[in-house]
């Protein structure tokens, strides 16, 4: 009879916190939808060729586009890839494979995880301290920097763990054929950890396409077409922060359309990476 | 009439710290023969096995003492490994395939050596699976990742692998433990096959694997060499009471 009674206890508190649990869950998922839906449904209405093929208008008049905006981002986010991934693969294997053994190994790899964590604002402000400032104007450079610095750690944690995942016995199986330590690093682990490292890259990529506050302080915006990395630099995040603040009604549509862009970027590399990683574990 | 192909004398192995693993190790490797290396977990015997091909060099605080004559000269002063390790090669307890196909896990050990040329390394290649007796399963998927291939086929792999290199000696550590009984007798059916070209140690915990295979049986204990003898005589009439109590499984 007693137990009877306390498994009915255990039903009841079960019931209890997975309602909980699950209200919890539909509670972030409805925002979460609400906002892409809310972004989606708003931006696409407002996407047109001149958004991307005619750069700013003059304020009030009609017939802008955001060509600056695109090029910009596409620019500074391709200068922060080459900075930060080489550096995040260098870093992350010598940590999976020479700094295993030391503890300056282990701190590198917690003071990473603290990294990934850092707000980007700080890592915007801490680049306008150190490369703005001294220079004395804004860059594509400075942008790029601050992008890549947010990058570094993640893809630099993810190819640490991802090399992690390939068995020490396949290095010594092939130190035993007489590899060299680099060879069996470029020719077996790399091949091993290849994928999980890609997939970090992209969701790294990822991380920073949405990423507006490092690049206030850095690229800021420039209303006109530069390639020019020295030079200010538009990208959209601002241009969306800028133009959604603006008072002229086309000004919100582009932002409403940016957003969209952007959004379905992030949310296309995003579910790719995802996508890659559970083709891995079924292979 | 002993023949041997190396011979290991007042070897001492410590590991980093100090730790005295390998205690005054002296015996012959006969040439073209097994020796069965046994002993209970922990008495040395997987520790002396990685003497031979060096891999302790790849932990720092290492230390070798006494000699492992190989061609005249002591193998644990040589400073070409590469070369070392392609006339001695490894088989683990785990099977290693690369996460390469099938055709580039053969070939990686050749290409280290430099061999580039696509008809002698698709040579090779067969060759090699079919001194592993697995060219039959896998002619057809050379190009297929190794990975999908069943744990005793990865084993006859590796084996594979490491035969390619055309090794004088092949040190095998507990080759079948992870294998079933079908896959562990394929391998040992290999491994006495292949004492016509080369000279083969075995770590084993299977005492009827060393009795079945092995010509020569070493009997380690806490980093000792307890008793070397013909495998038969181990079995059947050691000379030393620990080695009897170990073989009839009254310890270890």
């Amino acid at each position: 009879m007693n137990h009877i009674n306390e498994i009915s206890k255990r039903k009841a508190i079960n019931f209890f916190a997975l309602s909980l649990a699950g209200a919890a869950a539909g509670l972030g998922l409805f925002w979460l939808i609400f906002i892409l839906a809310d972004v989606l449904r708003h931006g696409v209405a407002y996407i047109t060729p001149a958004l991307f093929l005619n750069e700013a208008a003059p304020p009030g008049l009609d017939g802008g586009g955001l060509k600056h905006a695109f090029i910009g981002q596409l620019l500074i986010t391709l200068f922060a890839v080459l900075i930060g991934i080489p550096l995040g693969i260098l870093g992350g294997t010598w940590l999976a494979e020479y700094g295993r053994h030391h503890s300056i190994g282990r701190l590198i790899s917690t003071l990473s995880d603290i990294m990934i964590s850092v707000p980007s604002i700080v890592i915007g402000t801490f680049v306008y301290a150190i490369f703005v400032k001294p220079i004395g104007h804004f860059s594509g450079f400075a942008g790029a920097l601050a992008l890549a610095i947010i990058m570094i750690p993640v893809v630099l944690r993810t190819t640490e763990d991802m090399m992690g995942l390939v068995p020490w016995e396949i290095r010594e199986a092939a130190f035993a054929l007489g590899a060299p330590y680099y060879k069996v690093i470029l020719q077996v682990v790399y091949r091993g950890a290849a994928t999980g490292i890609f997939t970090g890259i992209l969701l790294a990529i990822a991380r920073i396409a949405g990423e507006t506050g490092p690049l206030l302080f850095t690229s800021f915006n420039n209303m006109f077409l530069t390639t020019n990395m020295n030079e200010p630099m538009p990208s959209l995040t601002v241009t969306i922060y800028q133009y959604a603040m603006g008072p002229y009604d086309d000004w919100h549509e582009m932002a409403w359309a940016a957003s969209f862009v952007i959004t379905l970027f992030i949310l296309s590399l995003t579910i790719l990476g995802r996508l890659i990683i559970r083709w891995k574990y079924k292979n | 009439m002993s023949d041997s192909i190396m011979n290991v004398n007042n070897l001492n192995f410590y590991y980093q710290g100090g730790v005295h693993a390998v205690k005054n190790m002296s015996l012959p490797i006969e040439r073209n023969q097994v020796t069965a290396l046994i002993g209970p977990s922990g008495c040395g015997k997987t520790t002396f096995l990685r003497c031979f091909n060096r891999m302790h060099d790849l932990y720092p605080g290492h230390c070798y003492e006494g000699e492992i004559l190989f061609e005249g000269s002591n193998l644990l002063g040589r400073k070409d490994i590469t070369e070392l390790r392609s006339r001695i090669g490894m088989v683990f307890q785990k099977p290693t395939p690369f996460p390469m196909s099938i055709f580039d896990n053969i070939a990686y050990g050749l290409r280290l050596k430099g061999i580039k040329n696509r008809a002698e390394l698709a040579d090779r290649v067969e060759q090699a699976l079919k001194q592993a007796a697995i060219w039959e399963e896998t002619h057809d998927r050379l190009k297929q990742s190794a990975n999908g291939l069943s744990g005793g086929q990865q084993q006859r792999l590796v084996i594979a692998r490491a035969l390619a290199a055309e090794p004088d000696v092949l040190l095998f550590d507990e080759p079948t433990s992870a294998l079933d009984p079908i896959s562990t007798g394929k391998i040992e059916e290999l491994m006495v096959g292949l004492k016509q070209k080369v000279t083969i140690i075995i770590v084993t915990h299977n005492m009827q694997q060393a009795a079945r295979i092995s010509d020569h049986t070493a009997f380690m204990y806490m980093g000792e060499l307890v008793e070397f003898d013909q495998t038969e005589t181990i079995f059947t009439n050691p000379r030393e009471k620990l080695t009897e109590e170990y073989v009839t499984g009254r310890f270890g």
